[in-house]
C-alpha cells in the first residue's frame, strides 16, 4: 500500500512537472532558449485564471481564459523582449547567456508587478472536481478523480501537440525553423511569426501547468507559492533529462522526476527535498547525457 | 591606453587605491564603512562571475551555493577549532574551489541552458544541506567572529570599520590576482575558447581543462566572497545564501559588463544602493505598501533586462566599442 | 562707576547662570535617541515580501493600527509613536543591512519584534544592538536561546519557547493518550530541533518522526507524510510546523479520509489561518491545541473584542489572525514600557521599566511572564485546548486550564495565573 500510494504520489507529482517541461520544450525548439521565466508566466497566468473564475464562476471557464492569457503574454515577451534581444545583444562575451539572464530579470519583474496588483497574500482557487481519493478495499489512495484528470490532461496535450508537430504543415515549419531557420526562411516559411507561436505554444501549457498544480494542491496561491518555485526547477530539470528537444521526453522526464523524488523523501528522508532534485539531475546527467530521449549533441546547445 | 605597460601588474595603482579606501573609512559615518564593507564583498563575488562567464563563458545560477561551501568552511574551522583568521579566509578559498571543480568537472559536459539549470538547482539544493549535519549549526546558523579591531587602531575604531578593512583589502588582493589571471596565458585561453571552442582546440588549447580550471578559480574567489559575508553579518546560516543572492550576482555582473573587471565597482555600488533608492522613490510617490515592498525587486529586475537589451556588454564595454567603431571610421576615411 | 561695574557683572554672571541651567536642562529632555518631545521611533525588520512573509507581513500593520489607536488618544505623555517598517526578506544578511540602517540613519530607540532566529542571532553578533544599549523588545520566535541575559543583554523574548510548549504536550500525552502510538511531524531545523529536546524531557517516545525541510510544505508532500504515518499506525499525530504545513497536512489528510487524533503545535495552530486555506472546520473538530493567548475569535475576550474592534477600522478586511493578535499584543506591552520608563525614556529606563514592572503589564496572554531584574524570558506557559466543530480552539470544558514551565528540566506545572483586567480604553495608564 505504501509502496502504492509513493508511486501514485510521484506519477501525479510528474505530470504537472511535464506540463512545465512540455513549455520548456517549446520554447527551446523554436528559438533555442530556456526561457527562466516561465514558471513567472504560469503564476500570471493563474492570476488570469483566478480572476476569470471570480467573474464568471466556472473553472472550465476560467483554463481557457488563462490558456489564451498565458500565450498572449508569452507572444508579447517573444514579440519585444526576445526580438530586441536578438538585435541587441547575439555578439560580445554576453551572446550566450543574454536570454538566461533576460528571462531571469523577466522572472522578477512579473513577481513584483503581480504582488503589486494583488497583493502578497493567498488567493484561492478551487477544485473543479473532487480531489477525495479513490477508496479501495476500505483504503484510501493518494489518487483522486481531480488527479486522474491531470494525468488526462498531460496526455491529450501531448497527443494535440504531436499531431500539432508531425502531421500539420504549421508543424513541418514549427520543425524547419527550430532546425535550420534559414533553409526555412529561403523555403518562404516566416521564421519570425512561428518562433512567436511556438512561445504562445509554451505560455499556454505553461498556464495549464500553473492552474492545475495550484487546485490539485490547495488551491492558494500568491505571488511567493513555493509550488511556483518548485515548477520552475523541476519542470526545468524534467525537460533536461528528458533532452528539452522531445516532448514525449519532456513528459517521461517529468514521470521519471516526479516518482523518484517522492521514493526518496518516502524512503530515504523527507528532509531532503530540496537537494534532492540536484542529486537525481546529476546522476542523469552523469549516466544518460543526451537525456532519456536525445540526440548525442544535444548537451551543447 | 596602456598598451605600453601590458607587462605591468598595476600593482602601486591597487597601493594607491587602498590607501584612498583607508582614508576613506575615516571620514564617512558608520552606516556608509558598513555598506563599504557589503560593496567590498560584492567587488569580490560579482568579479568571480565576471571571470567564469564574462572570460571563460560559462554560465552560473549557483554561486550562492558555492559562497556558502567558504562561509561554511571558515566559519567551522573558527568555531569547532579557533584557527587564526587569516588562515579561515584561506581555507574558505579552497574548500570552495574544491567544490568548483567538483561542479566544474560536471560542467565541462554541459554548457549554456544545461549548466544554467544544473547550478540553479545546486543554489536551492545546498544550503539546506547544512540542516542534516549538526556540526554546521542548523539553521540558526554558526557563529563567525572576526573578534575585536586590535587596539592599535584606537579606542574609536569601530567593528564595522574593522570589517570594512578586511573586506576592502581582500577585495584589492582578489581584483589584483584576477586582473592579472585574466592577462596571462590562461585568460587568453579562456576567451579563445568563448569565442570559438573549435578553433581554440585546433590552436592546441584544452578547452575542457581550461573551462574546469576557471570555475576551481572563480569558485574560490566565491568561497573568499562567501566568508567575508559571514563577517559582516557575524554568522553562517543557510537562509543568508537564497537562491536571490545568485541571482543578484549574475545581475551585478550584468551590470558592471560582464566581460570588464573594471566594472566591478559599477555592479556592487548598484546592488547595495538600489534598496535605498526603491525607498527614497517610493516615499516621494506616496505609493502604498504593496508598491513600496515590491519597488526594489522592480528596479533591480527592470534594470538588468534593460541593461541585457541596451548595454548589453557593459557600459565601459559598450564605451570602447563606441570608440573603436569611430576608429574604425577616422581610418576608413583616411585611407 | 565701580558699583555700576559691578552691578553689571553681577546681573551678566545672574544671566550666565540662568541660561547655563536652562542649557543644561534642556538636554536632559531630548537626551535619548528615537525621542524628541512629541514623538518616540522604533523600528521594525521582518519579511515582508518572500516565501517567508506570508502571515507575519500583517504584524506591522497590527503593531501600527494599535499605535494610531494610541497615538489619536494622546500618545505616551503627548509623544505620538512612529513605526520605522523595513523588508529584511528573511535572509540574515538583509536583516543586518536594515537593522544597520534602523539605528544609524533612522536612529531608532529601540528595536520591535523582529522575526526569524537566524536573522535575530546575526542582528545580534554584527550590529551588535548589546553594545549599542539598543534594546530589543520581544522577539517574534520561540527559540529558548535569547532569554540569556548574558549573551543577549538588551533582548526580550515574548514567545513562549518551542522546548516549554514541547514539555507540555508531552505531560497532556502521558495523562491522556498513555500507551498509544504517537506521531511527529517537525521542520527539520531549530524549531524542530528544541521541539524534539522539549519532548525528550518529557519522555514521550515516537513511533514515526517525520521531519521535513522548511519551505517544502504543500499539499503533495503532505500526501508523503500521510502515507508515513498510516503506515506507523500512529493513533496521535502531533503537527508541530508552520501553519502552511498544519493546512497542508489537515487539507490533505481530508482528501484521504485520514483521521488520526490531531495535536497541533501553536505556532501553527491558528484556527483563523488554516480555515482561510480551505481546510474544512470539520477535520479541526476535537484536534487538541496549545496556545498562549486566547483564540482569536473568541469576542468574550475584552482583549481579542478591543483589538479585532481596532484592527477592522485600521486595516479593513484582512482577518484578524494570530499573528495580527500578536502583534498588537506586543505594541500594547511596549506602549505600556515606555508608559513606564517615566515622563523622559529612554533605552536604560525602558529596560528598566520591563525587568521592574515587565511581568505585570496587561497582556491578552493567559499564562504569566517571567521578566525580572535576572530574566528576559516572556511567557512562559500555554492553555490546553479543544477545536469546536466551527474550527475554532476552545478550553475543555469551558474555563481555561493553563499549564506553565521552563525550557530547562523544570516540571510542568498547573497555573493559578490570572491576568490583569484590561485599562480603561486599552491605554497604559
Amino acid at each position: 500500500m505504501q509502496l502504492l500510494n509513493t508511486l501514485l504520489i510521484g506519477i501525479t507529482a510528474g505530470s504537472i512537472y511535464s506540463l512545465m517541461a512540455i513549455a520548456f520544450v517549446l520554447v527551446w525548439r523554436s528559438t533555442r532558449v530556456v526561457n527562466f521565466a516561465q514558471a513567472g508566466m504560469a503564476l500570471l497566468s493563474t492570476y488570469f485564471g483566478y480572476e476569470a473564475v471570480s467573474r464568471l464562476g466556472s473553472f472550465w471557464i476560467a483554463l481557457p481564459v488563462a490558456m489564451i492569457g498565458g500565450a498572449l503574454f508569452a507572444a508579447l515577451v517573444e514579440l519585444v523582449l526576445m526580438r530586441l534581444l536578438v538585435k541587441h545583444a547575439s555578439s560580445g562575451p554576453i551572446a550566450g547567456v543574454a536570454p538566461i539572464i533576460a528571462t531571469l530579470g523577466l522572472l522578477g519583474v512579473i513577481r513584483s508587478v503581480i504582488s503589486m496588483i494583488w497583493g502578497g497574500q493567498d488567493l484561492r482557487i478551487v477544485a473543479p472536481i473532487s480531489n477525495n481519493g479513490f477508496t479501495i478495499n476500505g483504503s484510501t489512495l493518494v489518487f483522486s478523480p481531480l488527479k486522474l484528470l491531470v494525468l488526462v490532461v498531460v496526455v491529450v496535450l501531448l497527443i494535440l501537440l504531436s499531431i500539432l508537430f508531425q502531421k500539420t504543415n504549421l508543424g513541418l515549419a514549427l520543425r524547419a525553423s527550430a532546425h535550420a531557420p534559414e533553409i526555412a526562411r529561403l523555403s518562404g516559411v516566416r521564421v519570425d511569426s512561428v518562433r512567436t507561436l511556438g512561445w504562445a505554444l509554451a505560455g499556454a501549457a505553461g498556464a495549464v501547468a500553473g492552474l492545475f498544480q495550484t487546485v490539485n494542491g490547495n488551491g492558494n496561491f500568491s505571488p511567493d507559492s513555493i509550488d511556483f518555485s518548485l515548477l520552475l526547477v523541476s519542470g526545468f530539470i524534467a525537460a533536461v533529462i528528458g533532452g528539452l528537444d522531445s516532448l514525449l521526453g519532456a513528459v517521461l522526464g517529468g514521470l521519471f522526476l516526479g516518482i523518484s523524488i517522492s521514493f526518496v523523501l518516502m524512503y530515504i528522508s523527507s528532509g531532503l527535498f530540496f537537494i534532492a532534485p540536484f542529486v537525481i539531475l546529476l546522476i542523469v546527467l552523469f549516466v544518460r547525457p543526451q537525456g532519456i530521449i536525445g540526440v548525442k549533441a544535444g548537451r551543447r546547445a | 591606453m596602456h598598451k605600453s605597460k601590458k607587462q605591468s601588474t598595476h600593482l602601486p595603482l591597487f597601493i594607491l587605491g587602498g590607501i584612498v579606501l583607508v582614508i576613506l573609512s575615516g571620514i564617512v559615518d558608520e552606516l556608509r564603512v558598513y555598506q563599504g564593507a557589503t560593496i567590498a564583498v560584492y567587488v569580490i563575488a560579482i568579479s568571480s562571475i565576471i571571470l567564469l562567464t564574462g572570460y571563460s563563458g560559462q554560465v552560473s545560477l549557483g554561486h550562492g551555493a558555492l559562497m556558502a561551501v567558504g562561509a561554511y568552511a571558515a566559519a567551522v574551522l573558527r568555531a569547532e577549532f579557533n584557527v587564526p583568521i587569516i588562515l579561515c579566509f584561506i581555507a574558505a578559498v579552497l574548500a570552495a574551489a574544491v567544490g568548483g571543480t567538483l561542479l566544474g568537472a560536471a560542467a565541462a559536459r554541459l554548457s549554456g541552458p544545461y549548466l544554467a539549470g544544473t547550478t540553479l538547482a545546486l543554489a536551492i539544493g545546498l544550503p539546506s544541506l547544512a540542516n542534516q549535519f549538526p556540526i554546521l549549526g542548523g539553521e540558526q546558523g554558526l557563529a563567525f567572529d572576526v573578534g575585536f579591531p586590535p587596539l592599535a587602531l584606537g579606542e574609536d575604531f569601530t567593528q564595522y570599520k574593522w570589517y570594512f578593512w578586511i573586506a576592502a583589502l581582500a577585495a584589492l588582493i582578489s581584483m589584483w590576482s584576477v586582473r592579472n589571471i585574466l592577462n596571462s596565458a590562461y585568460g587568453r585561453s579562456w576567451r579563445a575558447g568563448r569565442g570559438n571552442e573549435v578553433a581554440a582546440q585546433l590552436a592546441g588549447i584544452n578547452t575542457a581543462r581550461s573551462k574546469v580550471l576557471a570555475f576551481t578559480i572563480s569558485a574560490g574567489i566565491a568561497g573568499l566572497a562567501g566568508a567575508l559575508l559571514a563577517m559582516t553579518i557575524g554568522t553562517v546560516s543557510p537562509s543568508a545564501f537564497p537562491l536571490a543572492l545568485s541571482f543578484s550576482l549574475l545581475t551585478g555582473a550584468v551590470l558592471s559588463g560582464i566581460s570588464t573587471l573594471g566594472g566591478v565597482i559599477i555592479g556592487s555600488v548598484v546592488l547595495v544602493a538600489i534598496p535605498e533608492i526603491a525607498d527614497v522613490v517610493a516615499h516621494r510617490l506616496g505609493s502604498s505598501e504593496s508598491v513600496t515592498t515590491n519597488l526594489p525587486g522592480l528596479i533591480v529586475s527592470g534594470l538588468l533586462i534593460l541593461t541585457v537589451l541596451f548595454v548589453p556588454n557593459g557600459p565601459v564595454e559598450q564605451h570602447r566599442a563606441r570608440k573603436a567603431k569611430h576608429e574604425a571610421a577616422h581610418n576608413s576615411t583616411k585611407k | 562707576m565701580k558699583a555700576l561695574q559691578r552691578r553689571t557683572l553681577l546681573t551678566a554672571t545672574a544671566v550666565l547662570a540662568t541660561v547655563g541651567l536652562a542649557v543644561t536642562a534642556l538636554p536632559a529632555q531630548a537626551a535619548e535617541v528615537g525621542v524628541t518631545a512629541s514623538q518616540i521611533k522604533l523600528g521594525m525588520t521582518l519579511p515582508m515580501t518572500g516565501t517567508a512573509s506570508l502571515g507575519y507581513n500583517k504584524i506591522p500593520g497590527a503593531a501600527k493600527a494599535y499605535f494610531d489607536y494610541l497615538n489619536a488618544n494622546g500618545g505616551i505623555n503627548g509623544r505620538k509613536i512612529t513605526l520605522v517598517v523595513k523588508d529584511d526578506r528573511y535572509v540574515p544578511t538583509e536583516a543586518v543591512a536594515k537593522t544597520n540602517e534602523l539605528i544609524l540613519k533612522d536612529k531608532v530607540m529601540a528595536l520591535l519584534a523582529p522575526l526569524g532566529t537566524a536573522n535575530v542571532k546575526a542582528v545580534a553578533t554584527s550590529v551588535n544592538p548589546a553594545r549599542r544599549g539598543v534594546p530589543v523588545l520581544f522577539v517574534n520566535t520561540g527559540f529558548s536561546g535569547f532569554a540569556d541575559t548574558k549573551k543577549y543583554p538588551t533582548t526580550y523574548t515574548v514567545l513562549p519557547s518551542y522546548i516549554m510548549e514541547a514539555k507540555i504536550m508531552g505531560e497532556y500525552i502521558k495523562e491522556n493518550f498513555a500507551g498509544k502510538k504517537i506521531g511527529l511531524l517537525y521542520q527539520d531545523d531549530d524549531f524542530g530541533i528544541d521541539a524534539l529536546a522539549g519532548f525528550k524531557t518529557a519522555g514521550v517516545n515516537f513511533a514515526v518522526k517525520v521531519p521535513y525541510a522548511s519551505g517544502s510544505q504543500s499539499a503533495a508532500s503532505a500526501a508523503g507524510w500521510i502515507t508515513k504515518f498510516k503506515a506507523a499506525e500512529a493513533d496521535v499525530v502531533i503537527l508541530f510546523g508552520v501553519s502552511s504545513a498544519t493546512s497542508a497536512m489537515l487539507g490533505t489528510a481530508a482528501q484521504l479520509g485520514y483521521k488520526p487524533q490531531w495535536m497541533l503545535g501553536s505556532v501553527g495552530g491558528d484556527a483563523t489561518t488554516i480555515k482561510l486555506t480551505g481546510v474544512p472546520a470539520g477535520v479541526l473538530y476535537n484536534a487538541i491545541g496549545f496556545s498562549p493567548v486566547p483564540a482569536t475569535t473568541d469576542m468574550t475576550d475584552e482583549y481579542v473584542k478591543f483589538f479585532s474592534d481596532i484592527y477592522a477600522k485600521a486595516v479593513p478586511g484582512s482577518a484578524f489572525d494570530l499573528n495580527v493578535l500578536l502583534g498588537m499584543n506586543t505594541a500594547f506591552m511596549t506602549a505600556q514600557a515606555l508608559k513606564a520608563a517615566g515622563p523622559n525614556p529612554t533605552r536604560k529606563s525602558l529596560m528598566a521599566a520591563i525587568d521592574s514592572k515587565g511581568a505585570t503589564f496587561a497582556s491578552s496572554a493567559l499564562v504569566p511572564a517571567g521578566y525580572s531584574k535576572t530574566s528576559h524570558v516572556g511567557l512562559t506557559g500555554y492553555w490546553v485546548g479543544k477545536y469546536a466543530p466551527t474550527g475554532d480552539l476552545a478550553p475543555i470544558g469551558g474555563t481555561y486550564v493553563t499549564y506553565t514551565t521552563d525550557s530547562g528540566s523544570g516540571p510542568v506545572v498547573k497555573s493559578t495565573y490570572k491576568r490583569p483586567a484590561m485599562p480603561a480604553k486599552g491605554l497604559p495608564n
